[in-house]
Order: structure tokens, then C-alpha cells, then sequence
């Protein structure tokens, strides 16, 4: 069974680190596993071609990434705003 | 966001279920100790976790909690007598003790059966004005959550109870869901004289509409209103509807911090801490007692408040609580808690923002009830400020893979002090700590 709960924790745990140091956050990457979850659990969204979304975040499958480690992506507003880094 | 299939096992709490068999390793709040006043009293049945019991206090004044049907034909021990130190049941006469011995047999009179088999009875406790029992398997029991206020006497005690006919996770989500407070219960703000605030582009005026609410500081929870207030702005110092969250896991479970800028004040910073005790209990921010939400089955639970009150007031408060036709329903105490009509000349007028009389724990209500019987959390679209409710789900499905793993749920509380569990509402420097305000909590995290 898959455990969202989990991952949903991991991410929003990451978000709220890289608020506090000062960065924006611009996507979340997740599993593939993850992805077709969520993708699953909102047929109606899929089906209007709207971005799958997560705690605010545009989702991406990223193979690379274990199921339950998600990786939110970071912008470092303070010291290069072009620099876009995983947390 | 759950899935579908993990929702349902968050969800549904009958014996055998993955949620149900974590709840039964925790103390559970059964019903009021107000409800079985004396010794051989009648008794109650009491339906919790799915699964139905009979309560009783036999003639030693001691509580039994037994499976509700009689072992022999099945018919309720609820419609028993209780007597001469026993329960008996109406059917056929048999007997049993609190402990679920069977002391009388009438229909066999051969002793081998009821000196071999007990009847399922279940651990009690008393405490803060509350029957707690224990439904996990013998000798699994964890701490007794002893709270500051368990051995307070039931006079200085306000222990409140709505039935809410919807899953319990709504009710338990609402219950540590700190982001709200500066919305939903902009009433309760302006009856408490927090004054003109705003939610988005609606300005509201803030001034007190219900005035018979119960808030605290004019009367506590369940108390009468006494005219109009005076205006205290600092009564909620922020307009901030978008607090940051700090989470950490303790040995009950966890604490958080909402943290909120203070209007017109940028050293210093407004925090609410809420601690959450697994897996039912909420110490709220600002609220001298606790919020304990309690399943009863998966589409009913019991949403129950436990606050201290000078001595003396609580019989006067209980006499004045829950009785307005118009919210509760028929049930004795007539707990089961039913909307009232919603205002909406007074909401289109700007005189309420959610326009529910009764206060916080009725605004909370009618938001948890409309989401229907059992939400479905794969619609749901979670913000950062979730974290707490994200964090409790988290503990839960922990507490899952633990138990099918052979181990023990979290927060069960091993090495704890409950009495120094506590809750906190203050106006901070921005430079401080938030931990600093719950200091047994300290050094907890997990």
C-alpha cells in the first residue's frame, strides 16, 4: 500500500525548512509511483488537462526519486534568484 | 491528500480494522463518569470503536465495562438489573462482576462453565469527570494519560459532549487545525472584542452579534453571555490568516507553534502552541481544558470538552449546557448536536461572518458535518499550513505500519508526564523560542 500520508509529511516538512531559510519553493518532484497516485485520485483534474498539484506545487515524476522521498525544489531568493536547487 | 484506500484505513475504526486495532492499544475516553452517578445505578450502553458495551457501577460503586451482549442468548446486559455486586441479565438471569466473572448461571447449575470462561470485560479508569477503558489485548496497556486535570474534583470540572453524526477524522482534524481560527471563528473574535478584522477582500466590522455566546472570559465554555463587551483589540493581536507552522514529534505524539505577526508590532511575534496526545486529544491554544474526539462508529463520534472551572461553577454550568432545542437533539443529555439555522440576513448585513450562534464549538461543527459521513481526501488540495493535520495523518499511518509490523504504535506515551502536557496563547519576541512556553515538552522530540 501506498502511504501519501507520508510523503505529503516529507514534502510539507521541506517547504517549511525552505521558507524559514529564506527560499521560494517552485515544484515538488515525486515518484512515479507517487505521481500516478495522485494522478489516479483526481480523474477530474486530469481529464480538464490541469497541472497535478501538491500542497500548492506543480508535480513532477522524477524516477530518480524514492517513493517515499519526495524532493522539493527550491529557489534561493536571497543570493541568486536564477538558481534553482533541491533541498 | 490520502489515496482512496488509504483514507479508508485512517477512516474506519471497527475491531479488525488497521485503525481500529491501533486505537484499541490507547486509553479511550468511553463516556461520562455523570452518567452512571451511583452504586447500582442504572446502566448505560456505550457504543465506541465500532463495537457495543454496557457500562455499570455495582453496588461497591466500582465500574464495570463488558461486552454489551449476555454470552449465554445474546440479549442486551444494557436492559439488565444491576445488583448485589453484579449486572444480571433479564433473559435468562446470568450474572457477572465488573471483571466479566460469571457469578450466576440460573438455567445450568453444573459450575465447570462459568469457572472456566469469563465474560469480555475490559479495564476502567476514572478520571477527569471521564470513563477511560482500555480494548487492546491484556497486558499491552500504556501509560494512563493522567492529565493535570484527571484528579480534579467533578465540581471544577466542564466536561461537554457532542455527538456528531460524521467520521471522526473530520472532527479530530478540526479540532488541531490552527489556520481557521482567524476565519471561521471571526464571531467568537468579535464577541470576545478582537474588533474589525479581514478575511481576503471582506472587511468585517467585528462587532459582537451573538452576545450569548460562551467565550472565554465572560462566563468560560458553556456559560451565559453578559451583555455587550468591551472592545479588546489585543484579544487576537494579529491580522495574519496565514500563520507559519513549526511542528515537532514528542513521546504523546506532537506539539506545534502557530506563529503569527503581531499588527503594528514587528519584534514581536503571536504564537499559539497546540499539543496533540495520540490519538484523540487536543490542549488548543487559548483554551484552559482539552478537545478529545472519540469514535463511536465510522460514520458517528463524540466530540468531547474537559475544562477546569472555578469550583462550584461546574453543576451550574453542566445544568446550562446543551439544552437550546433549536442545536441539540433528543437523545438523553441531548448530546447529539444538530445545525442551527444559519443566519444569513445577519451574514448579507456584515453583523456575522459564518452566522451560527453558539460559538466555536458550533461554527466548528457545521464546517466538519457538511463535509459529509466520511470525507474523501483524494479531492482535497492541502496548503503548507496543513502541517499539523499532515503531521497527525502521518502518526497515524506510522502507528499502522508499526503495529502490522509487530511493534508499538507512537505517542503511546512511555516516559511521559501527562499532568505537564499544556497548551499556550502569547505574545512572544520575534527572538524567542516557542518551545520556551511549553517547557515540559522540551526535549521530548522523537
Amino acid at each position: 500500500m501506498l502511504w501519501l500520508s507520508v510523503v505529503v509529511d516529507e514534502a510539507c516538512t521541506q517547504v517549511w525548512e525552505a521558507w524559514r531559510s529564506g527560499a521560494s519553493v517552485t515544484s515538488l518532484r515525486v515518484s512515479p509511483a507517487v505521481y500516478t497516485a495522485v494522478a489516479a485520485a483526481r480523474p477530474a483534474e486530469t481529464a480538464r488537462d490541469y497541472p497535478l498539484m501538491l500542497l500548492g506545487l506543480p508535480l513532477v515524476a522524477d524516477a530518480e526519486v524514492a517513493t517515499y522521498a519526495p524532493v522539493v525544489m527550491r529557489k534561493d531568493v536571497r543570493k541568486d534568484a536564477r538558481k534553482e536547487t533541491s533541498c | 491528500m490520502l489515496t482512496a484506500e488509504e483514507n479508508e484505513v485512517l477512516c474506519r475504526v471497527g475491531p479488525g480494522t488497521p485503525m481500529g486495532t491501533v486505537l484499541r492499544r490507547y486509553w479511550t475516553p468511553a463516556f461520562q463518569l455523570g452518567d452512571l452517578p451511583a452504586p447500582d445505578c442504572p446502566p448505560v450502553r456505550v457504543t465506541i470503536l465500532g463495537e457495543n458495551f454496557v457500562a455499570f457501577r455495582d453496588t461497591a460503586g466500582r465500574l464495570g465495562f463488558l461486552d454489551e451482549l449476555c454470552c449465554h442468548r445474546g440479549a442486551s446486559l444494557a436492559l439488565g438489573r444491576v445488583e448485589d455486586c453484579g449486572i444480571r441479565c433479564l433473559y435468562h438471569g446470568w450474572k457477572y462482576a465488573v471483571d466479566g466473572t460469571i457469578m450466576e448461571t440460573p438455567n445450568l447449575a453444573t459450575p465447570t462453565f462459568r469457572e472456566r470462561v469469563k465474560h469480555g470485560a475490559y479495564p476502567v479508569r476514572e478520571a477527569g469527570g471521564l470513563a477511560w477503558v482500555y480494548l487492546g489485548p491484556p497486558g499491552t496497556e500504556p501509560p494512563f494519560p493522567a492529565f493535570a486535570w484527571s484528579a480534579a474534583d467533578p465540581d471544577e470540572l466542564l466536561v461537554t459532549e457532542m455527538i456528531m453524526d460524521c467520521n471522526w477524522m473530520q472532527v479530530l482534524e478540526g479540532s488541531i487545525d490552527s489556520s481557521h481560527v482567524g476565519v471561521l471563528h471571526l464571531d467568537t473574535l468579535a464577541t470576545m472584542g478582537a474588533g474589525p478584522r479581514s478575511v481576503g477582500s471582506f472587511d468585517f466590522a467585528g462587532e459582537p452579534w451573538d452576545l450569548d455566546m460562551p467565550v472565554p472570559g465572560r462566563g468560560g465554555q458553556g456559560g451565559q453571555g453578559q451583555g455587550p463587551p468591551a472592545r479588546r483589540p489585543g484579544v487576537w493581536p494579529s491580522d495574519d490568516n496565514a500563520p507559519r507552522i513549526e511542528v515537532e514529534n514528542t513521546p504523546f505524539g506532537f506539539h506545534y507553534a502557530a506563529i503569527r505577526d503581531v499588527t503594528g508590532e514587528p519584534d514581536r511575534k503571536f504564537v499559539r502552541v497546540t499539543a496533540f496526545v495520540m490519538p484523540y486529544t487536543a490542549f488548543i491554544g487559548g483554551a484552559p481544558g482539552a478537545v478529545i474526539v472519540v469514535p463511536r462508529d465510522d460514520y458517528t463520534c463524540s466530540s468531547i470538552g474537559v475544562f477546569p472551572v472555578p469550583k462550584g461553577a461546574g453543576a451550574a454550568r453542566r445544568a446550562g449546557a446543551g439544552t437550546d432545542p433549536a442545536v441539540w437533539g433528543p437523545e438523553p443529555g441531548n448530546r447529539r448536536i444538530r445545525l442551527p439555522r444559519q443566519d444569513r440576513e445577519a451574514m448579507a448585513a456584515g453583523q456575522s461572518f459564518a452566522g451560527f450562534r453558539g460559538g466555536n464549538r458550533i461554527q466548528d461543527a457545521a464546517v466538519q458535518l457538511s463535509s459529509g459521513p466520511m470525507y474523501d481526501r483524494a479531492k482535497e488540495h492541502l496548503v503548507p499550513a496543513d502541517l499539523a493535520i499532515i503531521r497527525l495523518r502521518r502518526l497515524l499511518a506510522d502507528s499502522v505500519r508499526l503495529l502490522e509490523a509487530g511493534r508499538d504504535p507512537v505517542g503511546r506515551g512511555e516516559g511521559c508526564d501527562f499532568a505537564r502536557i499544556t497548551a499556550a496563547s502569547q505574545i512572544i519576541d520575534a527572538s524567542q523560542a516557542w518551545q520556551d512556553l511549553v517547557p515540559a515538552h522540551q526535549g521530548s522530540a522523537s
